[in-house]
């Protein structure tokens, strides 16, 4: 089974109430982590404002930042390669790459409003 | 005092800075420990002045009392606390990670919430069992955590696999991570508080309204938790002696009076209820063991010694302030300061003279009492006055999130998105989000508010550009220049805070604490106003003569090293309700003059 990470910015919260507006995105993405982990999936989240250390030590997110800086995370690796960057992703997509069956495929697609809440 | 009696192993007090919390716990403590008890003080106050009160230095470990047998002491303090918290998650990236990432991530971790979080941290290990503690029969706390935290980590959604397996996403308690503690030991330090068996939970208060209600709160929110076996203490109050003797000399001292037992005769429902203790304001200072130890004994057994007359310090008044003020023609006044201070009083002030002047002026008020905006509508032709609801508005935004953002989630989910959503962040945005709609109005005319954001909630609301969007969205598109509201917050023409505070130390402290925090938003306060001063207001009865006396030492310190420019406002003898009142408070000279 691949591994799934996700490289959140810094958030207060996962679910973004903290925000000027909560990111339907943000809720929708931690519903979809639920659904993908009771399949069986494994999916790690690492929070910039809890576990930096997790994004100094891992080569491919520490460039990342340097490149293009906390404001385009977060940032998604499968077995540690880039997947996705700057948005979260679709619950098909999560289906695709880790190879569940999409038993709900009508997971609305992540608006523009970008990912960070608070 | 009732509270005393039967006490618990562990004692807990709980109100607004300045109540005299401290004084308590360690009065407590000295009168435990003399009757043989073996007792642990802990004191969280940033002021702390414990270590000068028992001559010993203590700091951040146990240490023995010699002055006093039996008693301990240790004194935790927060903003170290957290400031040592923000060290262990971030110091391990810092040159690992891009500046302004590493810079993001502090900015995080520096709001209320963490600072709460992290002295909580420091504490637990006294509430469980310990070599640390078996030796003290009773363990005083000079402060106790807030019903959010409590209820946050009581819940079991927030914990799921969070510290057990160092990774997870749980929310609000994310600075739980950086926590060292298991959660075994969180759960037991939660359990040990909510035993009325184990502990007891002191509100401390003033005899003052506006006061009382926020004990209230603080009581509601606790009793809903199971913290239900509560005890009060109000603090301060003037004793009736004082009001009699001095009333044909001192009409001050009789108005305090009057208004101190009238704030007690409509005390909220909540806390009539429970077992209270009055402390009378005593004619000497509360510095040394012997103070200490008479602040329990009833107030006509303490000696009284006259003291000389204090004359009025020469500081400016608000009427200077609104010199500068209305030299603008227009733009925004927020006032900033912790409850209680008289915010909205002096906001309503601002705005009348404003008005009287002239000028174009809306006031805008947070204000749960409604009847200051009432009496001012209509009174004067340039003045509007509209009225936020700080409940209603944090309540739509809580409905708002919950029927879209928390439809999806389960049960547990659900439960830790409402939690947040009692955050007191989530108020301060929702009533900011209310007042933002009415800044605009400042290009043209003066708007003045009764409330700020603090500069932590700026920060994260401008770094993550989620309010430059919002606005950006409120603006339409296509809109090449505009000013962000962090950017009119920032531009002192544009804006103006005035921080309001008491002459006293620790309302003075969170003052300079709240000016810090505006700083690191890029946001220099423009003026202080220390209200309520007696002082100022040139009493006759001794007990205020003391006060006044006391007062004059935090009046320089906040004339010397806080403010860049700032005014005085005396105590008054009746409520300035009304425009000719207000007027009064704007000009020192007029203020205490007439019936």
């Amino acid at each position: 089974m691949k591994t799934l990470q996700i490289f959140d910015p810094a958030l207060c919260c996962s679910t973004g109430v903290c925000g000027v507006d909560v990111d339907q995105a943000l809720v929708q993405f931690s519903a979809d982590v639920d659904w993908a982990r009771q399949q069986g999936a494994s999916v790690e989240r690492f929070n910039l404002a809890q576990e930096p250390l997790a994004f100094a030590g891992n080569p491919v997110v520490k460039g990342f930042l340097e490149r293009s800086g906390a404001e385009a995370l977060p940032l998604v690796l499968l077995d540690g390669e880039v997947a996705l960057a700057g948005r979260y992703p679709a619950r098909a997509e999560i289906a695709r790459w880790l190879g569940l069956a999409d038993v709900a495929p009508d997971a609305p697609k992540p608006c523009c409003s970008g990912s960070k809440c608070c | 005092m009732q509270f005393l009696e039967a006490l618990p192993r562990f004692v807990f007090f709980t109100g607004k800075g300045g109540v005299g919390k401290t004084s308590i716990a360690c009065a407590t403590a000295i009168d435990l420990a003399a009757r043989g008890r073996r007792v642990l003080l802990v004191s969280t106050d940033p002021a702390s002045n414990v270590g000068q009160v028992f001559g010993v230095e203590i700091g951040n470990r146990i240490t023995p009392i010699p002055a006093v047998p039996n008693l301990s002491a240790l004194e935790i303090d927060p903003q170290a606390a957290a400031q040592a918290y923000r060290d262990r998650i971030v110091g391990p990236v810092r040159g690992l990670l891009p500046d302004s990432v590493v810079k993001g991530v502090e900015e995080q971790l520096s709001g209320a919430c963490t600072t709460e979080i992290a002295a909580f941290d420091e504490f637990t290990g006294l509430l469980v069992d310990s070599s640390l503690t078996h030796d003290y029969q009773h363990i005083v706390f000079d402060t106790a955590p807030t019903g959010h935290t409590i209820r946050l980590l009581q819940l079991p959604g927030a914990w799921s696999g969070f510290l057990e397996a160092g990774k997870g996403d749980a929310s609000c308690l994310g600075p739980l991570a950086g926590l060292e503690k298991q959660r075994s030991q969180y759960k037991a330090a939660v359990d040990a508080l909510a035993d009325g068996a184990r502990t007891r939970l002191v509100l401390v208060a003033r005899a003052q309204q506006a006061t009382l209600r926020e004990v209230a709160r603080t009581h509601d929110e606790l009793a809903a938790i199971g913290i239900d076996r509560q005890f009060l203490v109000i603090n301060g109050l003037l004793p009736a002696g004082e009001a009699e003797d001095g009333a044909a000399q001192d009409p001050l001292a009789a108005a305090i009076f009057a208004r101190e037992q009238a704030a007690l005769a409509a005390m909220p429902a909540g806390l009539a209820s429970l077992p209270t203790d009055r402390i009378a304001l005593k004619p000497f200072n509360l510095v040394g063991l012997d103070a200490l130890r008479q602040l329990f004994a009833p107030a006509d057994v303490c000696p009284t010694d006259d003291v000389a007359p204090v004359s009025p310090p020469a500081a400016p008044d608000i009427a200077g302030l609104v010199d500068g003020i209305a030299a603008d023609g227009h733009g925004l006044v927020m006032l900033m300061g912790k409850g209680g201070v008289g915010k909205t009083t002096l906001a309503a002030a601002v705005a009348v003279e404003l008005a009287r002047r002239g000028l174009p002026v809306h006031l805008t008020t947070s204000d749960p009492a409604a009847h200051l905006a009432e009496t001012l509508e209509g009174s004067l032709d340039q003045l509007t006055v509209s009225r936020i609801d700080p409940a209603a508005e944090t309540e739509r935004y809580r409905q708002h999130v919950l029927d879209t953002q928390g439809a999806k989630l389960d049960a547990q989910g659900r439960a830790l998105l409402e939690e947040d959503l009692r955050s007191p962040c989530t108020e301060e945005i929702a009533v900011f989000q209310a007042f933002s709609r009415i800044i605009r109005e400042a290009g043209r005319k003066f708007v003045v508010m009764d409330t700020a954001p603090t500069g932590h909630t700026l920060l994260l609301l401008d770094a993550t550009g989620a309010y430059h969007r919002e606005i950006m969205r409120q603006m339409g598109s296509g809109i090449a220049h505009f000013t962000t509201p962090m950017m009119q917050l920032q531009d002192p023409q544009r804006t103006k805070v005035l921080i309001v505070t008491l002459a006293e130390t620790t309302p003075v402290l969170e003052a300079a604490n709240l000016q810090a925090d505006l700083r690191r938003a890029g946001i220099e306060p423009w003026a202080w106003v220390i209200n309520n001063s007696v002082a100022a207001a040139g009493p006759r009865s001794t007990l205020l003569r003391r006060r006044a006396r006391n007062e004059l030492a935090e009046i320089e310190n906040v004339a010397a090293r806080h403010a860049a420019r700032y005014a005085l406002v005396p105590l008054l003898r009746h409520e300035p309700v009304g425009v000719e009142r207000l007027c009064q408070m704007v000009r020192r000279t007029q203020a205490n003059q007439g019936a």
